[in-house]
This record gives C-alpha cells, structure tokens and sequence, in this order.
C-alpha cells in the first residue's frame, strides 16, 4: 500500500489506459446489446503484451465505464444499455420526458463516480476481511436474496402490486425456458430448436424496454423528449448540488452495491434494484419516486458503480470471480501467470495495488470524460429528428442483439418479446418485473434445489432454510419492506380519522 | 358507480385478456412439468406457476369487479406501428439471404417511412436516407471489425 | 516425341500444382473461437492460454467469444449450422456431447461434431478445504459410511463429468454421498469454501488455483500429478478411478478435409510447444494429443465407456 504504487498507476502508459477504457467502456455500455463482459473479452489479447498490472487498470477501467454508459439509454431511450442500469429506468426516463435529461445524466456521471469510488476504497483497504461476506452466502442465502429481489418487485409496483408479481413470476416462468442447469431436464421449449438457447437477459432487455418505446414513438408525430427553451448548458452545477444534498443517500447506496458486488452472481441489477428500494422506503415526503425523482437515479447508479469495486473483491482474494467481467479478468491474470488468492496481496502486492490505484484514477477521469460525453448523448438524441432516431435506435437494437450469440433468432425471439411487452404494458403489466424475475428466476431456483438438497441430505430442512443467521436477517428485512409501509400508512389514515372527529 | 362503459372499454377487456393470457401461461407451464425426469427441474416451475395463477387470477376478479377504462392501447397511427415492426420482422428473414448489410437498409427505410410525420422535402429526402447510410455502416464496421462479430 | 513428353509432363506438373494448392487450407483473417459456457470456466482458462501461442505460430488473431446455454447445448447445436471455411471453431467438452444427446434431443448428436483435437483433460478429484476434518480420502469414506447421505459434495452441473464420478465412486466404496449440482465449477468451489457442503467433486485445476486454500484428497489418474506430489490417484487408493473431463476443438461438419487437417496440425503444434505445456501444466491441466487421425477410435472407446457409465448410473436408459 506504498505511494510508490500509486505513482506507478500514474504513469503516462497506464494514465491514457484507464482514460480510453473509462470512453471506451462508455461508449460500449451505452449501446444496448454490447455488454462489458463483451468488450472485455474481445480486448484481452490486447493485455498479453502488457504488465500485468496495466492490463488490469485497462480491463478494470472499461468494466467501470459500460457500467456508467448504461444509464444513457436508460435515461434517454427508456432501454438500460446494461442489466446494472434498469432500476434507472425508473426515474431516469420520467426525468427525461419532462424535460430533465441533461440533469438525470449529470446526476448519473456524480452518483457513478461517487459509487465508483466507494467500491474501490473497500476494494483498496477491507478485501481480506470482505471476501468473508462472498463466502458466508450460501444457496440458502442466495433464495432469500431473490425472494427479497421479489418482494421490492412487488412493493415497487405500487398501486399495481398484483400486476407486478405478475410479471415477476412470469419471468421467472422464462428463465426456465430451455435446458435446466441443475438438471438434464428441457423445459418449455415445446420441441422448437430456437427456444432451447432460453431467454437471454440482454435479449429481453432489450426487447421488453426498447421496443415498446419505439412503436410508440412512431405512433404519435410529438417529439421523443421535451427541451426545456432556454437552458444553456448542461447542468453540471445544478446536479452537482443536488448530489451535495443527497450525500447520505448515495453513501448508502454505494454500501450497498459494494456488498451485493461482493457476492458472486449478483450482479449490478440486482444491486441497484435493492438501493433503489431502499432510498424510495426511506423517502421524504414531497420525494415522488416513480416519477423522476432524481434521489432514485443517484440510488441506482452509484449502487451499480459500487459493484465494480465490490466484485473484484471476491475475484482478487478468493479466485472467484464476483460477475463475468471479472471472469475474464481473472482469465487474463493467468494467462501472465499472475495467481490469484491471499497470497496476491503479499506476493503480487504491486500488481494489485497499482491496479487498485488505477482504477481509483480511472473512476476520477469518469468524472470529466462523463460529463462530456454525457452531454454529447443528451444533444444528438434531443436534436437529431425523430425519424432518423427510430429507424437508428431499431437498427442498433437488432444488431445489438443479433451479437449476443450470433444468432438472428435470438433477434426474433427479442422482437416478440418486444411486440408482447408492449401489448401488456398497455394494460399494466409494466417490464421491469418482467425481466427482473427473468434475472432473479435462475438465482432463485438454484438456491432453492441446491439448499433442499443440502438440507434433506443433512436432515435439517427446517434449520437450513430458517435457522440460518444470513437468511434469517434477510428474511426480516424482506418482511419490513413488505409490510411496513402499509402498516405506516393505515397509522396515518388512522391518526387522520382521530383528528378530523 | 363506475359509468357502464367501462364495462366494455379497450382499457377493461384487454386487461381482463390479460390476465387470462399469465393464467393459461401459468396452466401450460404446470401441464409441462409433468414431462420433468427429474424432480429438481420440476419444484422450481411448479411454485412459479402456481404464483403465477394466482395472482393473475386475483388480478382478473380485481378488475372484473371494479371495471374502469384505465388502460388500452390509446391514440396512435396504427399503420405506422405495424410498418415499423414488419420491416424489423423483414429484415431478420432477409439476413440469411442477402446479407445483414442490405437487410439493415430494408429495415431502416422501413422505420424512416414509419417515422417520419412531416411531409418529405427535398432536403430531408436527401438527408435523411444519407445520414442513415452512414449510420448502418458505422454500427457494421464496429460491430464487424472492431468487435468481431461475424456479421453474415 | 520430345514435344508430346513435354507437354504431357507440363500438364501433369500443372495438375499436380492446382491440386496442391487446393490441397493447401490458408486461414485469411481473425478466427473467431467460440466457447459454448459463460467465461471463467475450464474451457476460457485453456483457451486464453492457447491465445497467445496461436498468435505467434500462425501470425492471425484468435478472437475468444462465449455462447453459453444449456450446459454447452446451445453452442454445440449452432455449430454446424456456422460457416465452414475454418475460420470459426468450438470448444468441445467430453463428457457432455457424449450424454446430453444420448438423454434428449438437444439439436445435435456426437457422431456430427467434426472435432479435430482432444488437446488436454482435467482429470477428476476430490477437494475439501484446508480446515476439513478429512485428512486422506479413507476418512471422507468412512464418514460416507457412517452417514448415509450425510456426507454433501459440490460439483459442476447434472449428468457431467463430477457427477458421473460421484455416482461412480460411491459404486465402488458403496457408501452413499450427496451430490449438490452447481452452476459451473467456479459456483461449487465458492460453496466449498464457504463450507456450505462438505466435499468437492472437482478437478486438480481446482487444487491449483485455490492453493493452500483447499486440500485435495485423490486424484483420478493414472500417476500422481507433477503439480501435486502429495496427493495420491484412487488407483493407489484402491479404486480404478482414471479419467474427468476432456476438453477439444471443433469445426463445422462442412469444413472441408483439408480445412480439418490443417486444424488438427495448427493446435498440434501448439500442444506440441513446451512453453504451452507447462503452462498448462501449472494450471493443473494434464495433457492430451488426440489429433483427427487419431480421434475415431478415440471418440469410440470414449462413447462406448462414458454410456456404459450413464447407464449404470442411471442418467439414461
């Protein structure tokens, strides 16, 4: 934990590494259908010629900018341009429509460099002791997690509740279209060949958010987003500001995504979808979630920034890597020969240190390369003519899909999901729970067979799935989510009757 | 009292066929379980689509008792909308035969047209099918080049 | 005279030269290699080592890209349906595209797989972490024994290589373990380590990333492991236990002979290199060099052995 590590992440050579990954990675996660996992894999051979520790500062640079350049299509586009940016579709795109874009983008370059920073300073100085936390989740602990993951569905449905457990479960009912990973079993696939590869996450994503809006951007001759007349600049100092007064809200949020970036498998969806929840449950009054509220986009975003940091806590210290990103990183380690484990951080000290640094600098250089590049979205999607952005953005979103697995079904399937999500989106079945059950359906499953196994195994299936310490406090959290609020709100209603008779 | 036309409003009998549409899916999904050679593939999708009739079916007798015409599928030129998705359709046919580049132009034009609510001037109808030229090919270079997407 | 031998012998030496060069497969540009399973497992790890050497060797890009689905199914069943001009291939896993289609019909069959290199197999073991109660692999039996069913093992995925060698082992000691299935070895290390269960069905890759972290209690080969002098093979143990999971390339089924041969050439001379070698080595790989000419009787002897063992386990019929 020298300076001179720090002095090593500053050179020139690693300097311009992690200021082009950070553009480089923006730039790709803002494009729906490429993924970090995606651009990382295509870049690695790039990093055999290349120090060890610089070729992380790239990889970790790129993966820390897609996650950032997510929000643009999600703010812009309503279509998360990652998984980790849908709960920043919630607000993002109402932000948008009124007028507000450029703020919610601002607002999502701070929150994300804030979040950023707070990963990697729990990677810099808690790794050892965190890497416990990856460990101490079991399958058990991981169903709960997705019941909870559920739950927020639900409870963020509001007015809806019905509809969204709807969704949530009929995604869930997706995710296990095709061949069963705990088992040998085919499911729901109905003999057809296309439906055996199932339904892929970006896919859906894409399909189920992007698809709805173009149709009916196409329907009606308005405008996609309302420009505020006379607004000059981008509102850098406005968001700034806003950002100031939320400080605990994006502290709390980038503790939250740090952990659930610590768990394998999670991922950032997940993470932003839980800091979202829990900055709408703890809300002010005249905070209207939902509806661009600009506490959810800082929420998200720095929850899903936080993952960065987070997740390669686990793949540094224990060789296991926190989300596919950083399998690929950890692919790139051995091919230097670079072990990973405890031993990294006293043997290949330098490596890692250096390489923490340098992610800490490339999350500061988001910070101005954000902004302008953020800018830049904002003005070409308010300016360019809706009839060239249609026909654009529908032709990213094929090809976009098409290069998830080379393969035009997939594009099929995508444009029927499409077509589907906007029909029931008409009568209130919205997307989010669709594919947020999609996502959580697998990690739900799996925890739920292999913990049934353990426990029948151990004839202790009550003790497992109850008498755990993890899952038990999970558990609790999930039933104050649920029930809290309505009980708040019947005491209110109440206290209203007392005071009127 | 809920005016008697929202008995029969787009908004009520599209979200009454909604919810019929999870029940059934849910129905299908149980019927296939039974196929399972494995007990494991057959808890998980089971539970779901046990959920996933109930609470449609909540859903239904919710809206079938308090019908309001909240919902349906609202203004909006309908011939555009279908041009828009039956060129994107077209294009995922045309890909295999003539290749992903020209059936990126089939699909563009056809949501260009969609789009495109102002009358065509002379300028737009220059500028817009150029623009969108350099838009494909930058989107297949990256892709195809870049990225090393075997694009066919 | 002269002038007929001549030109008969220029049109021979012209047909000779045409046939040669036909005869001669050429890569022309990037080769895209496609890993059918998300990144991170055995299958990447190989594969970005042999990044590099290809590179060097032949002078053209190897693009790694991943298509995971269905335990591998999906890429496979895709497979032949990609371009045969041998610039795209596919990993290949033993024993998945020997069970998988004999159990469903999951859009492809073993037998049309064109694959052209079995280039290493990691082979089978048993890993606990470093602070089991299990010190030598009599104590876990023992413990099986003792407890029926008590004894609850990692491993990746159903009907794969670690749960065809659970099912086998606990034929051969009779005692009754708990198979848990996990998404990739990656997830049954992590609930190794969190002492979620109480053994791994691993491979010695395991052994060599985590390190110190775990301890593996055998290994199924046929002598002990250069990187693991301390770990014995069941076969010393007792049970003849040799194999685990192998790993190769294939081509579409509509690459030409040539387009195969050259293939089968190019990761030969990679296998070949002692630089791969050892790498491989220390990542606790063992090697293999099954070329094409080599892999029908191969595929058969493994066919005929991985159903016989399906088969008694009970995965298909």
């Amino acid at each position: 934990m020298e300076f001179s590590h720090f002095l090593s992440a500053l050179t020139p050579l690693n300097f311009a590494l992690a200021l082009f990954g950070v553009v480089a990675g923006t730039v790709i996660g803002s494009i729906p259908g490429l993924t970090a996992t995606m651009a990382l894999a295509i870049l690695v051979p790039i990093t055999f010629s290349m120090e060890p520790a610089s070729a992380l500062i790239l990889l970790g640079a790129i993966y820390t900018g897609a996650i950032y350049g997510g929000a643009y299509a999600a703010i812009l586009l309503n279509t998360p341009g990652t998984p980790s940016a849908i709960a920043t579709t919630f607000d993002g795109y109402p932000m948008a429509k009124r007028g507000d874009g450029d703020l919610a983008v601002a607002l999502a370059c701070f929150a994300s460099v804030f979040g950023g920073l707070v990963g990697a300073i729990a990677l810099l100085f808690l790794a050892p002791p965190l890497s416990q936390v990856a460990l101490a989740f079991g399958p058990i602990e991981y169903f709960w997690l997705s019941v909870f993951g559920l739950s927020l569905i639900a409870s963020l449905s509001s007015g809806n509740l019905m509809k969204g457990l709807v969704g949530g479960a009929f995604g869930m009912i997706l995710s296990t279209v095709g061949v069963a990973e705990i088992s040998a079993d085919i499911r729901l696939t109905f003999g057809s060949q296309t439906l055996i590869g199932g339904f892929g996450v970006v896919g859906a994503l894409i399909g189920l958010y992007c698809v709805p809006v173009l149709i009916d951007l196409v329907a009606v001759p308005d405008r996609h987003l309302k420009v505020e007349e006379g607004v000059k600049t981008v509102r850098i100092g406005e968001a700034f500001a806003l950002a100031m007064r939320s400080k605990f809200n994006l502290i709390r949020s980038s503790i939250i995504g740090t952990l659930v970036g610590i768990l394998p498998g999670a991922g950032g969806s997940v993470a932003g979808l839980v800091a979202y929840s829990e900055a709408k449950r703890t809300a002010k009054q005249d905070q209207k979630f939902g509806e661009g509220e600009p506490n959810g986009i800082m929420a998200t975003e720095s929850a899903n920034s936080a993952t960065v940091g987070g997740g390669f806590i686990p793949t540094l210290v224990l060789g296991i890597p926190g989300t596919p990103p950083d399998a690929i990183v950890l692919g790139a380690l051995l091919v230097q020969g670079v072990r990973t484990g405890p031993a990294m951080f006293t043997q290949s000290g330098s490596i890692v240190f250096t390489f923490i640094y340098g992610l800490i600098i490339a999350t500061v250089l988001m910070l101005p390369a954000g902004l302008l590049i953020g800018r830049y979205a904002y003005k070409s999607i308010v300016t360019v003519p809706k009839a060239v952005l249609v026909p654009t953005v529908g032709f990213m979103t094929i090809i976009g899909t098409f290069a998830i697995r080379n393969s035009v079904s997939d594009v099929i399937i995508m444009l029927c999901l499409g077509v589907f999500g906007w029909v029931v989106a008409r009568f209130g079945f919205a997307a989010s729970p669709i594919v947020l059950g999609l996502i959580l359906g697998p990690i739900a499953e799996q925890g739920f067979v292999q913990g049934w196994t353990i426990g029948a195994a151990t004839n202790n299936l009550f003790g497992m799935f109850f008498g755990r310490p993890i899952s038990q406090g999970i558990l609790l959290f999930t039933l104050i989510t649920l029930i809290l609020p309505p009980v708040v709100k019947w005491q209110k209603s109440r206290r209203y009757e007392e005071a009127d008779q | 009292m809920t005016p008697p036309s929202a008995m029969k409003s787009g908004g009520q009998i599209g979200s009454l066929l909604a919810s019929l549409f999870f029940i059934c899916a849910g129905l299908i999904t149980l019927y296939d379980t039974t196929s399972y050679t494995d007990r494991d593939s057959q808890v998980f999708p089971q539970t779901v689509a046990i959920i996933l009739v109930v609470t449609a079916t909540v859903s239904f007798i919710g809206r079938f008792l308090k019908p309001s015409d909240e919902g349906g599928f609202g203004t909006g030129i309908w011939w555009r909308r279908v041009l828009l998705i039956m060129t994107m359709f077209l294009m995922c046919f045309l890909i295999p035969k003539i290749g992903f580049l020209p059936a990126g132009v089939v699909a563009f034009s056809g949501g260009l047209i969609a789009a495109m609510h102002e009358g065509w001037r002379a300028k737009t109808l220059i500028l817009y099918p150029v623009s969108g030229a350099v838009v494909i090919t930058a989107f297949y270079v990256l892709f195809k080049f870049v990225l090393y997407v075997p694009l066919p | 005279m002269l002038r007929r031998t001549l030109l008969k012998t220029t049109a021979a030496a012209a047909l000779a030269l045409t046939f040669g060069v036909q005869a001669h497969a050429e890569l022309n540009g990037p080769v895209n290699y496609i890993i059918p399973f998300g990144p991170g497992g055995e299958s990447d790890i190989s594969a970005r080592l042999q990044q590099p050497f290809f590179a060097e060797k032949f002078g053209q890009e190897m693009v790694v890209s991943y298509q995971p689905g269905g335990g591998g199914a999906v890429g496979w069943a895709s497979l032949n349906g990609l371009n045969g001009d041998g610039q795209t291939i596919m990993g290949v896993n033993l024993p998945h595209i020997i069970i998988k289609p004999a159990q469903k019909d999951v859009g492809f069959t073993t037998e049309s797989l064109n694959t052209f290199y079995m280039f290493h197999f990691t082979p089978d073991a048993i890993v606990v972490p470093a602070n089991s109660p299990y010190q030598t692999l009599a104590d876990l039996v023992n413990d099986a024994k003792a407890n029926p069913g008590q004894v609850t093992m990692s491993g990746s995925g159903k009907a794969s290589a670690n749960h065809l060698a659970q099912i086998k082992f606990d034929k051969m000691t009779g005692a009754l373990t708990t198979y848990v299935p996990f998404k990739g070895t990656g997830a049954s290390v992590t609930a190794l380590l969190g002492n979620q269960v109480k053994a791994q069905w691993g491979y010695t890759t395991v052994g060599a990333k985590q390190g110190d972290a775990v301890r593996m209690l055998a290994v199924a080969m046929e002598e002990r492991h250069p990187l693991f002098p301390d770990v014995p093979t069941f076969k010393e143990l007792g049970y003849d236990m040799v194999g685990g999971a192998y790993r190769g390339i294939a081509l579409p089924n509509t690459a030409s002979a040539e387009t195969t041969a050259m293939w089968s050439d190019m990761i030969g001379q990679i296998n070949a290199d002692p630089a791969f070698r050892q790498k491989m080595l220390d990542g606790g790989f063992a090697m293999l060099d099954i070329s094409a000419a080599d892999m029908p009787a191969f595929m058969a002897d493994r066919v005929a052995e991985y159903l016989k063992d399906a088969r008694e386990a009970g995965l298909i019929k």
